[in-house]
C-alpha cells in the first residue's frame, strides 16, 4: 500500500509538471505562429493580388504558415485570385510534401494531406487523390472527396458517385463535392440513373435534381415508376426543381404512391412547380392522408392556390394541416 | 475472534476489493479517453464543417427547448439557438405552463403570431393551449402547454418537430456556434447506424455571454461551482468517452443531445414518471434497438460544447444531486432485468453494473465507511497505519484522476486560455477531497432516501443568471428596443 501511495504521488506530480510544461510550450508555439503569420501575411496578400514578384526564400516554419494562410484564403476566394494561389502552390514544395503525406502510415496524416491538397487548388494532385479515394479509412476518403470537389476535376464524377452510392463517403461531403463539379457531372448522372443498384440510381437522381436542368426532367419522370421507393422519392423531390410540364402529370399520379414519403415529396414538388391543376388532389391529401404527405400537400396548396386553401380551412373538419397552412399564409 | 471483529474484517475486505476494482476501472477509462481524445484532436485538421454547412444533404434539425419559469434566460437562450451555424434548423420552445413571464418575454422579443400548428399524436401529452410562430424568425415556434413536467414538454416538442433529427436543449444552456454541425457529424458518417448522440456539457459560471454567444471563457468565482467544473471534466472527458468506445453510453444529458425522432417515438418518447428521464430514455433506446437486432450506435461526441449554469448555493446543489440520484435509482430499478444480462451487451455487462456499483451505491458506501472506521477503531480492530495509508492512496488516486481530466481538457478542447485557471483547477482537484466529495455523497444518500419514500418532485433550481458585458446593450437588443 505504501508503495502504491508513493507511486500515485509521483504520478500526480509528474502529470502536474507535464501540464505546466505543455502550457509553456503551447504558449511559445502560439506566439511563434502568430509572429510567423504576421510576417507572411503581406506576402500572401501579394500572391493573391498578383502584385508580388518572385516569393522570397522563407524558413520552413514560415513556408508552412504561408501555405496554411493561402489555404484559408482559397476557401473564400474564386476566379483570378484563386488561380494565383494554385500557381503559387504549383511551384511550391508544399504540394509535393502534401502528396507524399498521402502515403503516410498514419491515418490522420493522410486525411490532413488530402484536405490540404484541395485548398492548394492544383489539378495535378487529382490522380493521387483519386487513388486515395480507395483508402481503407472513411476519414481519408471524406477528405479526398472534399478536395476532388474543390479541384473541380470532372474525371472524379464517376468515382465519386460510386463511392457515394456504396456509402464509402457520406452524402453530405460527396454530394457537396459533386455539386461543386457542377454541370460537368450531368451526363454521368444521367447514365447512372439507369444503374442496376437502386442506391446508385437514387443518389444519381438526387444529384441530377440539384445540378441538372429541365432537359433532365424525362429521366426523373421515368424514375417515378422505379421499383424502389427511395428512387421514387428522390425522383419526386428532384422534379420540384428540374420538372417540366410533362413532370406535372407524373407527379400527380405519384400522389397515390403506396409509400408516404414518396407522396409527400410529390406534393412538395407540385407546390414548387406551381401546378394549379393539382389543387383538388392536394386538398384531398391534406385533409385525409398521413401526417407527412398531408402536411406537404397543405404547404403546396398554400403556394399554388391560397384562395382555395383559405376556403377549405374555414370549413368544419378541415384538419390541422390546412389550419396551419392557412394561418401561416395569412402572415 | 469475535463475530463483530469478523464482520468488520469482512467489511474491510469488501471495501478493499471495491476500491481496487473502481481504481482499475477509472484508470482504464482514463487511458481509453486519452487515446480517443488524441484522435479527435487530430481530426480537427480535416473536419469538413464548411462543406457540411454548405451541403444541401446535411440533415435538418428540430431544436427542442422546454421552458418552465425561465423568464430571466429564455430570450438569450433562444437568441443563441437561432444564431447557431447550421444550414437548416428550426427552434421549438415548449412553454410548460410557466407561471412567470416566460411567454410574455418571448412574445415581445420575437414578435410571435398565433398559428394552429399541426401536431402528431403518436406520443400522448398534456394539452397544448396555443402555438405561435415568430414573424421575425420563421424558424422559431413557441408552443404553450399545460404544465406536465420536462418529459411531457419534450414529448410535445417531438410531436411538433418537422425534421427527422431532434436536438434537446436545456433552457439555461448555451451552445457554441458550431455545436450542431459537430454533433450531427456521427449521423452524417453513419446515417443508418447512429441513433443518438450527446455532446459535452460544461460549466458556464464565470464565462460571459453576449447576444446568446459565449464571448469570454473563465472559471467561476464560486468555489462550489469550481468543484463542479472538475466533476464535469471527469464525467464527460473520462467516463462518457470510455463508455462510447464500448457502445455503452447510458446518459445523453438533457442539456444537449440529438436523437432520431422516429426511434424516440417508437419507444414512446420520454417517460413522465421519473426524474431521470434522460438516462431512462437512452436505456430504453438500447433495449429497443437490441431487441430489434439492429446494428446501432449511441455516441458521445467530445467537442460540441454546451455551457450550462451550475448551482452556486448548497440548497440548489443538494436538490440537483438528490434528483440525479433518484433518477438513476429509478432507472436502475426499471431496467434491473438488464443488469449483468449478457443479452444486453456492453450496456448490461459493463455500463449498468458500473452505474449500480459505483455511481448509485458509491455515495452510500462512502458514508457508511465513516461509522465502520470509527467502530473498528473503538473496538481496536483497526490498524491505524493501514487505514492512513489506505486513505492516502484513495485521496491520491482521486487527485490523480482529477489532474488527468484537466490534462485531457488541456489536450483536447482547451477552452481555458490562462495558465492560472489551469493551476487553480488543479488545486481544486486536491481540495475537493476535503469535504466536497463527502458532501455530495451525503446528498446522494438523501436521494436514495427520497427514492425509498417515493418522492417525485423536481426540486427548486435557483439560478443567478450568466454574466453579460457591462457596456452598451448588444446590437440585437438595440434593434429590439
Amino acid at each position: 500500500m505504501t508503495i502504491v501511495a508513493l507511486a500515485l504521488s509521483a504520478a500526480a506530480l509528474l502529470m502536474l509538471l507535464v501540464l505546466a510544461a505543455r502550457r509553456l510550450v503551447l504558449a511559445r508555439r502560439e506566439r511563434g505562429h502568430a509572429e510567423s503569420e504576421r510576417r507572411v501575411r503581406p506576402l500572401a496578400l501579394a500572391i493573391v493580388e498578383g502584385s508580388g514578384g518572385e516569393p522570397p526564400a522563407l524558413s520552413a516554419r514560415d513556408q508552412a504558415v504561408l501555405a496554411e494562410v493561402l489555404g484559408r484564403y482559397s476557401r473564400e476566394l474564386t476566379g483570378e485570385a484563386d488561380r494565383r494561389i494554385a500557381d503559387y502552390f504549383h511551384e511550391s514544395a508544399a504540394l509535393t510534401s502534401a502528396g507524399g503525406e498521402l502515403g503516410s502510415r498514419r491515418m490522420w496524416r493522410r486525411a490532413a494531406a488530402a484536405y490540404t491538397l484541395g485548398d492548394m487548388r492544383c489539378a495535378e494532385a487529382a490522380p493521387e487523390l483519386l487513388r486515395a479515394l480507395d483508402d481503407d479509412k472513411p476519414e481519408v476518403r471524406g477528405a479526398v472527396a472534399r478536395s476532388l470537389g474543390r479541384l473541380g476535376v470532372s474525371e472524379a464524377a464517376l468515382p465519386l458517385i460510386e463511392a457515394l452510392a456504396s456509402r464509402r463517403i457520406s452524402n453530405e461531403v460527396g454530394g457537396e463535392a459533386l455539386i461543386e463539379l457542377g454541370s460537368d457531372v450531368v451526363p454521368e448522372l444521367r447514365h447512372m440513373a439507369g444503374h442496376p443498384d437502386w442506391q446508385i440510381r437514387a443518389t444519381a437522381i438526387t444529384l441530377l435534381g440539384l445540378v441538372g436542368t429541365s432537359g433532365d426532367s424525362p429521366v426523373g419522370v421515368e424514375a417515378l415508376r422505379d421499383s424502389s421507393a427511395d428512387v421514387r422519392r428522390a425522383a419526386a423531390a428532384a422534379l420540384g426543381r428540374i420538372g417540366s410540364s410533362d413532370a406535372e402529370t407524373a407527379l400527380r399520379a405519384t400522389l397515390d404512391d403506396p409509400v408516404d414519403v414518396v407522396r409527400a415529396a410529390a406534393a412538395e414538388s407540385l407546390g414548387l412547380i406551381g401546378s394549379r391543376a393539382a389543387a383538388s388532389e392536394l386538398l384531398e391529401l391534406a385533409r385525409t392522408d398521413e401526417f407527412r404527405p398531408a402536411h406537404a400537400a397543405a404547404e403546396a396548396l398554400a403556394r399554388i392556390d391560397p384562395g382555395s386553401l383559405a376556403a377549405a380551412a374555414a370549413e368544419p373538419g378541415a384538419g390541422p394541416h390546412l389550419h396551419e397552412a392557412a394561418d401561416l399564409r395569412k402572415l | 475472534m469475535s463475530v463483530v471483529h469478523a464482520i468488520l474484517r469482512g467489511v474491510s475486505w469488501v471495501a478493499l476489493v471495491y476500491f481496487a476494482v473502481l481504481s482499475l476501472a477509472y484508470l482504464t477509462f482514463t487511458l481509453v479517453a486519452w487515446r480517443r481524445l488524441g484522435a479527435h484532436r487530430r481530426a480537427r485538421k480535416y473536419l469538413p464543417l464548411d462543406e457540411m454547412y454548405a451541403s444541401p444533404f446535411t440533415p435538418p434539425i428540430s431544436v427542442l427547448l422546454p421552458a418552465f419559469n425561465e423568464e430571466t434566460e429564455i430570450v438569450s437562450s433562444v437568441d443563441s439557438l437561432l444564431d447557431l451555424r447550421y444550414p437548416r434548423h428550426e427552434v421549438i420552445v415548449i412553454n410548460d405552463g410557466s407561471t412567470d413571464g416566460t411567454l410574455e418575454r418571448l412574445r415581445a422579443a420575437f414578435d410571435l403570431a398565433p398559428v394552429r400548428k399541426a401536431l402528431r399524436t403518436r406520443i400522448a401529452t398534456a394539452p397544448v393551449r396555443a402555438s405561435y410562430i415568430s414573424r421575425t424568425h420563421p424558424n422559431l415556434w413557441v408552443l404553450d402547454k399545460e404544465n406536465g413536467g420536462k418529459s411531457d414538454a419534450l414529448n410535445v416538442g417531438m410531436n411538433a418537430a418537422t425534421h427527422a433529427h431532434v436536438c434537446v436543449i436545456d433552457a439555461d444552456a448555451v451552445l457554441e456556434q458550431d455545436s450542431l454541425l459537430r454533433i450531427i457529424k456521427p449521423f452524417v458518417d453513419d446515417p443508418e447506424l447512429v441513433a443518438a448522440a450527446g455532446g459535452i456539457v460544461r460549466i458556464a459560471n464565470g464565462c460571459v455571454i453576449d447576444s446568446g454567444l459565449l464571448v469570454k471563457f473563465g472559471l467561476p468565482q464560486s468555489s462550489l461551482a469550481r468543484f463542479q467544473v472538475i466533476e464535469y471534466f471527469r464525467a464527460f472527458l473520462i467516463g462518457r468517452i470510455a463508455f462510447d468506445s464500448l457502445n455503452g453510453v447510458l446518459i445523453i444529458s438533457g442539456a444537449f443531445g440529438v436523437f432520431k425522432r422516429a426511434i424516440v417515438e417508437a419507444v414512446g418518447g420520454y417517460a413522465r414518471d421519473t426524474v431521470g428521464e434522460d438516462i431512462d430514455l437512452v436505456v430504453r433506446l438500447h433495449r429497443y434497438l437490441r431487441t430489434r437486432g439492429d446494428d446501432y450506435r449511441i455516441r458521445f461526441v467530445p467537442d460540441p460544447v454546451c455551457w450550462t449554469e451550475a448551482p452556486e448555493d448548497l440548497a440548489t446543489l443538494s436538490h440537483q444531486r438528490r434528483r440525479w440520484q433518484r433518477g438513476l435509482g429509478e432507472t436502475l430499478w426499471r431496467h434491473r432485468s438488464q443488469i449483468a444480462n449478457p443479452r444486453a451487451g456492453a450496456v448490461g455487462l459493463v455500463a449498468l453494473p458500473y452505474f449500480l456499483l459505483f455511481e448509485f451505491l458509491g455515495s452510500i458506501l462512502q458514508l457508511v465507511g465513516i461509522p465502520v472506521v470509527l467502530v473498528s477503531w473503538l473496538l481496536g480492530a483497526l490498524s491505524v497505519q493501514f487505514f492512513l495509508v489506505f486513505l492516502a492512496v484513495s485521496v491520491l488516486l482521486s487527485v490523480l484522476l482529477s489532474i488527468a481530466a484537466i490534462m485531457l481538457e488541456e489536450y483536447s478542447v482547451q477552452r481555458y486560455k490562462r495558465a492560472s485557471d489551469i493551476a487553480l483547477l488543479a488545486l481544486y482537484g486536491v481540495l475537493e477531497n476535503l469535504g466536497y466529495r463527502q458532501m455530495t455523497a451525503f446528498f446522494g444518500c438523501r436521494g436514495v432516501v427520497d427514492l425509498m419514500r417515493r418522492r417525485h418532485e423536481w426540486g427548486e433550481m435557483r439560478r443567478r443568471g450568466l454574466e453579460r458585458p457591462e457596456e452598451a446593450p448588444s446590437a440585437r437588443e438595440q434593434a429590439r428596443a
